[in-house]
């Protein structure tokens, strides 16, 4: 009999561990559960179904087993690899895989608009014959069709970024620079400026922009608002810096202010004091 | 030979001594030390390098830094996992095969003083190997961080982008990581016969690990009773070794909360001590 | 803690060892229902055939089995307590050390373990090393040690804390009829100093020649215990050697004999042993200039 116990020691032997192990397990999880919500809050979901078709099993363990940024940064190097082809179907895809795979950069989804809206027109408009052959209206179309691509695909980002200034700044110059719709632009800019993360510059291109609309009198209005929030001497005590102060550029918008003043010939005596 | 040593007759009691735990663990860390641990760290750091300068071909700005840290730490985790499973497996089982265990077993010393003495050894390797990794990386990212900020200074508008605090936070948290890795290690080894089979079986328990939580996630969802327990059961089995990865964008972005991070140190020392614990008894057992 | 039987070094009751070979309970018996009393001072030989018993003896002595049935005490104290092994020192089979160490650094080593205090810990290395004659090779890593010189310094370690009983594995197998009559040598100074020492070998003439007393064990089981001189000395028989004797002077020999009732049994060459012969042609190497 003694032996056979003997024999059973290593099915005991295992019990006991994993029984001293779930416990613990048991235990532990309160003491665990506070550190594991705070990194759960910093993942956002992966939506493996849309993306199981395009990636192998090797990798999806990967990303379930937490190398989310690491193989985001292998597609994204991918991605670079087909863009410098000019292949489009591969780009995009690979564009719309690493932002799935990992929505936190910002950087995947400034750059990737840009291959969107910028890179792709000239690709398609090439293929198709070239700038000189292709008619100014199918060049146009072209360029609002990637343009709404881009748009979409930005706009998606806000789920992920709903603070990001820079989200608003890329939309606007997509509006800028491709649709040359400034009315559109200029209200992207003006949210862009609206948030605590924007650059100094968003302000001052929205003003330009209302100009350019002829929107001068609410360009005076908004700049006049402005110039007295901007840093004009640096001053470590409050945390602002000389490259703060430079980029700020407050004799710039002074300059401005009075050339609006000038358009609008505003009296003398009513012109803004700073 | 006539040297007398007072010393103490068999039947005087030998208490637990953190010396002799000691002096295996050094003996093991220079074992680990004196095979090819070094090369391994050499030949990392010279990949690590080079991967470095690869992202300066693709032109990525300030965002570079993010690929030297995200490929960084991937490279220490992936070969920190390998390195704690290969040579805690080795260290282990070049005693029993070359019967060094008998030898020093013989002696009047606690099994618990030899398993923790080896942990003890593992763990040092490991942490060497994470400093080392983390100071080549730190090096690498202030020398690149700097560059870039003469080359681009509107995208440094607030100042250096990389948290270097953090990013040795991280690299401490690694480092226990690894110990619990190491701890479970040595409970397989302590009943298994091959080094192989602990290999094998510490990288499969490492997956099971990482993905712990998707048992944890999916408890709802499993409509079955029995396969429900199950799933729970799995969830509190095996630790959660997702709860390392404190900064997921490494070192950029927001900080590590310093209650957060003792509490996951916590979380790692606790289940070393509960996995030796365990590994000692199994090695108790174990007919040498 | 008292001693029951202070003359014993080593009490063994009633010791059975079973391994299971599977969970069915099948198992395989390396000891059966041994009884052994290896008492203080002497040289005692454990003797038998492979798979006989000896190392699993042996290492559940050392505490690194249990047994399963009986007990065994080493200076009247269980051998699974890590009191026991305190004053044990062992030799195991073909020792292969930690091969990154030197030889001083490994002796050093077992040293700490053993808890030799550190103001005299390189002195006594050093002494060890120098009685199993390895200063010369001392600095050098083990790895690059003969087989001889293994044995060696395994003895050192085995020695390092000064232990009462000295426990050696078949430590001449695979080493050269030099290094093993070395060993020998090493084994009657210890014996001159007091220790118990207890050998495993089936290399049977060196065991006769250097054990008092020895135990034969096959498949697990005593079968024959006592004092060397008892089991092989034939007590009624005597031999005589003489130069070599003319057939007549043979023959007035034999008759001087019978007349006083005795009988000449045989008469035969005397021959070297071949191992003696071996030792004497053989240049002994010195000591410290042993190497691969």
């Amino acid at each position: 009999m003694k032996f056979n116990l003997s024999a059973l020691r290593p099915l005991w032997t295992g019990l006991l561990v994993v029984t001293v192990l779930a416990v613990t397990g048991a235990a532990i999880r309160p003491f665990e559960d506070p550190a594991w919500q705070f990194v759960r809050a910093k993942q956002p979901a992966l939506k493996l179904d849309s993306l199981q078709g395009a990636l192998g099993q090797g990798v999806t363990v990967g990303l379930l087993g937490g190398f989310r940024a690491i193989v985001a940064d292998f597609f994204w190097i991918k991605t670079n690899s087909v863009w410098e082809d000019n292949d489009l179907p591969a780009t995009q895809t690979f564009i719309k895989l690493v932002t799935a795979i990992d929505p936190r950069p910002l950087y995947f989804w400034q750059n990737g608009a840009r291959m969107i809206a910028y890179d792709m027109p000239n690709w398609r408009i090439v293929k198709e014959g070239g700038y000189d052959a292709v008619p100014q209206a199918r060049q146009r179309h072209i360029d609002e069709e990637q343009s709404e691509v881009a748009l979409k695909y930005l706009r998606e980002a806000f789920g992920h970024h709903p603070n990001s200034a820079l989200l608003h700044i890329e939309i606007a110059n997509v509006y800028l620079n491709r649709l040359k719709d400034n009315v559109s632009a200029a209200e992207a800019y003006r949210k862009a400026a609206a948030l605590p993360s924007a650059p100094y510059y968003a302000a001052r291109i929205y003003a330009e922009l209302l100009r350019r609309q002829g929107r001068h009198q609410e360009a005076y209005a908004w700049l006049k608002q402005l110039y007295p929030t901007l840093p004009q001497v640096a001053d470590p005590a409050k945390g602002i810096t000389e490259f703060q102060v430079q980029s700020a550029m407050a004799p710039v918008v002074l300059d401005r202010i009075r050339e609006v003043e000038a358009e609008l010939k505003v009296p003398e005596n009513k012109r803004f004091r700073p | 030979m006539n040297t007398a040593f007072p010393f103490p007759l068999a039947g005087r009691p030998v208490p637990f001594s953190p010396g002799r735990l000691g002096i295996v663990a050094g003996n093991t860390f220079l074992e680990a030390v004196r095979q090819k641990l070094f090369n391994f760290l050499l030949l990392l750091a010279v990949a690590l390098v080079a991967s470095a300068q690869l992202f300066r071909e693709f032109n990525f700005g300030s965002s570079e830094l993010k690929f030297i840290s995200d490929f960084g730490f991937g490279a220490m985790v992936f070969f920190g996992s390998t390195l704690t499973i290969a040579a805690t497996a080795q260290l282990f089982f070049s005693e029993i095969e070359n019967r060094t265990a008998l030898t020093i077993l013989a002696k009047p010393i606690w099994r618990t003083e030899f398993i923790f003495g080896k942990f003890l050894g593992v763990f040092a390797v490991v942490g060497v190997f994470c400093a080392l990794t983390t100071l080549l990386l730190l090096a690498l990212l202030y020398q690149r961080e700097t560059a870039l900020m003469n080359a681009n200074p509107e995208a440094f508008e607030h100042g250096r982008i990389i948290h270097y605090g953090d990013l040795v936070l991280m690299g401490v948290l690694q480092w226990l990581k690894f110990g619990v890795l190491a701890a479970i290690t040595l409970l397989i080894a302590s009943f298994s016969n091959t080094n192989l089979y602990t290999v094998v079986m510490g990288f499969f328990v490492l997956v099971i690990c990482h993905l712990q939580y998707l048992a944890r996630d999916a408890y709802g969802q499993v409509a079955s009773l029995p396969l429900r327990l199950l799933v729970r059961m799995l969830g509190y089995v095996f630790p959660n070794f997702q709860v390392f990865n404190l900064a997921d964008q490494i070192g950029i972005g927001e900080g590590i909360d310093p209650g957060i991070f003792l509490r996951v140190a916590g979380y790692a020392l606790i289940y070393i001590a509960v996995i030796g614990g365990l590994a000692v008894y199994s090695f108790r057992n174990r007919e040498i | 803690m008292t001693h029951p039987n202070p003359a014993s070094a080593i009490e063994i009751t009633g010791l059975t060892k079973d391994f299971s070979l599977n969970l069915r309970g099948i198992k395989l018996r390396a000891v059966e229902n041994l009884t052994l009393n290896i008492p203080e001072g002497q040289v005692f030989g454990l003797l038998g055939p492979n798979g006989s018993g000896k190392s699993t003896t042996i290492k559940i002595i050392l505490g690194l089995l249990e047994p399963t049935v009986g007990e065994c005490k080493v200076f009247g104290v269980p051998s699974g307590r890590v009191d026991s092994r305190l004053n044990v020192g062992y030799l195991p089979e073909a020792p292969y050390f930690y091969r990154y160490l030197s030889g001083t650094e490994l002796v050093r080593f077992y040293g700490r373990i053993c808890g030799v205090p550190r103001k005299q810990l390189d002195d006594r290395v050093r002494e060890v090393i120098d009685w199993v004659g390895l200063s010369a090779a001392a600095h050098r890593r083990v790895g690059t040690y003969s087989k001889g010189m293994l044995q060696r310094i395994g003895l050192a370690q085995a020695l390092v804390h000064d232990p009462r009983l000295i426990i050696l594995d078949e430590p001449t197998a695979g080493v050269d009829p030099v290094g093993s009559a070395e060993i020998s040598e090493l084994i009657q100074k210890l014996k001159a100093q007091g220790k118990t020492v207890l050998i495993t070998s089936h290399l049977l003439a060196q065991i006769e020649d250097i054990c008092d007393r020895v135990a034969i064990l096959d498949r697990g089981k005593l079968i024959l215990e006592g004092a060397v001189d008892d089991l092989v000395g034939l007590r009624d028989r005597q031999s005589l050697i003489v130069d070599s004797l003319p057939p007549a002077e043979l023959d007035e020999l034999r008759g001087w004999l019978a007349a006083r009732g005795h009988v000449l049994n045989a008469v035969e060459q005397p021959r070297t042993r071949l191992d003696q012969l071996f030792l004497s042609k053989v240049s002994r190497p010195k000591k410290e200039g042993d190497s691969r």
